[in-house]
């Protein structure tokens, strides 16, 4: 029989089971790490915004420089991404404001509203193009 | 940081494809994590086929098949074969639960078995625990009171204050909770993880204990109770459907009303 060492020699020697490697993914643990990832990439994006601010202070040239950048292929693509990160990160940060009451933290509430934060956010981010393209003819 | 790849001697290496068993229709492949710390040679992966006909119907059965009747070596812990011992717990079809109450039926292809994720594994599917249970110990799990007990009787409960208790009292610390969660796998030397907090918050609901603030103050700070994200695979994880995020998010609530 084995006995339960404490993680000393022995335990360092002992293998790690695997984790990442084999837990299928879950609805939980995915929008989990989506919430942290689009976190990170909107940090990177609130710099790009202010770089813009910057361009529209400093005169007119460097305005149209940076519209042009903003508007080119490379640029907009940027600018979906972070438009979907930015309504992703707000609808499930709604998500965790009201999971922080204590609230919506059963099994079925979880994956409804989890799937609602999905939906909403292709919904959204489509609704605020359509009208942005509207918006500039 | 964390690290998300396997240490060399944990990567899992193809391992022993035993024989099909003759004469069966009805036949399930299973994939079977094993080490044999005597061997030196790290972890495998065993193929064995079990026939269905001849075995019972949840995966802790085919596992006493395996080892009745084709490889005596494999260990697992088991021990009431009815969701009440929390024994056999272990990841099975990418999911921590018991072996004993997970149906065949509901896995569709190859059973894949696991030792519970990121522990020190002992032997196969038996996983060093001691460490959870150290934590278990940590945050005192039992009755702390200060007032003197009634004479000659228990400390009563109101109906509605024995509900409360309702959700937490039934866990069985089979750590399937503990170790289906992503913050405990990066954090667990210090981060209590959601089956120690469960039963941390147990005793604040409880109306007849008495240390609920030191309680919270114990566990009140980023490394323990607010290393919890919220990601909610441990209610996703447990086998008896109880809710330790739930349980989390009402602890973390408590230590922030105790700021004001």
């Amino acid at each position: 029989m084995s006995t339960a060492q404490p993680d000393g020699e022995a335990g360092a020697a002992r293998p790690l089971s695997p984790h990442l490697q084999v837990y299928r993914p879950q609805i939980t643990s995915v929008l989990s790490i989506a919430h942290r990832l689009t976190g990170a990439l909107l940090s990177i994006g609130i710099a790009c915004l202010v770089a813009w601010l910057v361009a529209a202070a400093a005169g007119p040239e460097s305005f149209a420089a940076a519209r042009e950048i903003a508007g080119s292929w490379p640029g907009l693509v940027l600018l979906f991404i972070w438009s979907l990160c930015l309504v992703y990160h707000l609808l499930n940060g709604i998500r965790h404001m009201v999971w922080d009451t204590g609230r919506g933290l059963e099994l079925t509430p979880v994956r409804v509203s989890g799937w609602a934060v999905v939906g909403g956010t292709v919904l959204l981010t489509a609704l605020a193009w359509v009208l942005g393209a509207m918006v500039a003819g | 940081m964390a690290k998300f790849r396997l240490p060399r001697n944990s990567r899992v290496r193809v391992g022993k494809a035993h024989p099909v068993p003759q004469g069966s229709a009805r036949r399930t492949r299973f994939k079977i994590y094993r080490h044999d710390p005597d061997s030196g040679a790290g972890p495998r992966l065993d193929t064995f086929e079990v026939d269905r006909d001849t075995c019972g119907e949840m995966v802790l059965d085919a596992l006493i098949t395996i080892k009745d009747d084709m490889d005596s070596t494999l260990v697992f812990r088991r021990s009431c074969r009815e969701g009440v011992c929390g024994s056999c717990a272990m990841n099975i079809d990418g999911v921590n639960t018991l072996a004993c109450t997970k149906p065949l039926d509901d896995i569709s292809g190859d059973v894949r078995v696991y030792p519970l994720p990121h522990m020190r594994v002992i032997r196969d599917l038996v996983t060093d625990i001691s460490h959870v249970y150290g934590q278990l110990a940590s945050v005192k799990p039992w009755l702390r009171s200060q007032s003197a007990a009634p004479e000659a009787r228990e400390r009563l409960q109101s109906p509605d204050e024995r509900e409360k208790l309702d959700g937490l009292y039934e866990c069985i610390l089979c750590f399937c909770c503990q170790t289906a969660c992503p913050s405990y796998w990066w954090n667990s030397e210090t981060f209590p993880g959601p089956a120690v907090l469960l039963q941390a918050y147990r005793w604040v609901a409880d109306s007849r204990d008495e240390a609920g603030d030191e309680r919270i103050a114990e566990l009140d700070g980023a490394d323990e109770l607010f290393r919890c994200r919220t990601i909610v695979n441990c209610t996703n994880a447990c086998p008896k459907g109880l809710n330790p995020a739930r349980a989390i998010a009402e602890a973390k609530k408590r230590a922030a009303q105790s700021h004001r």
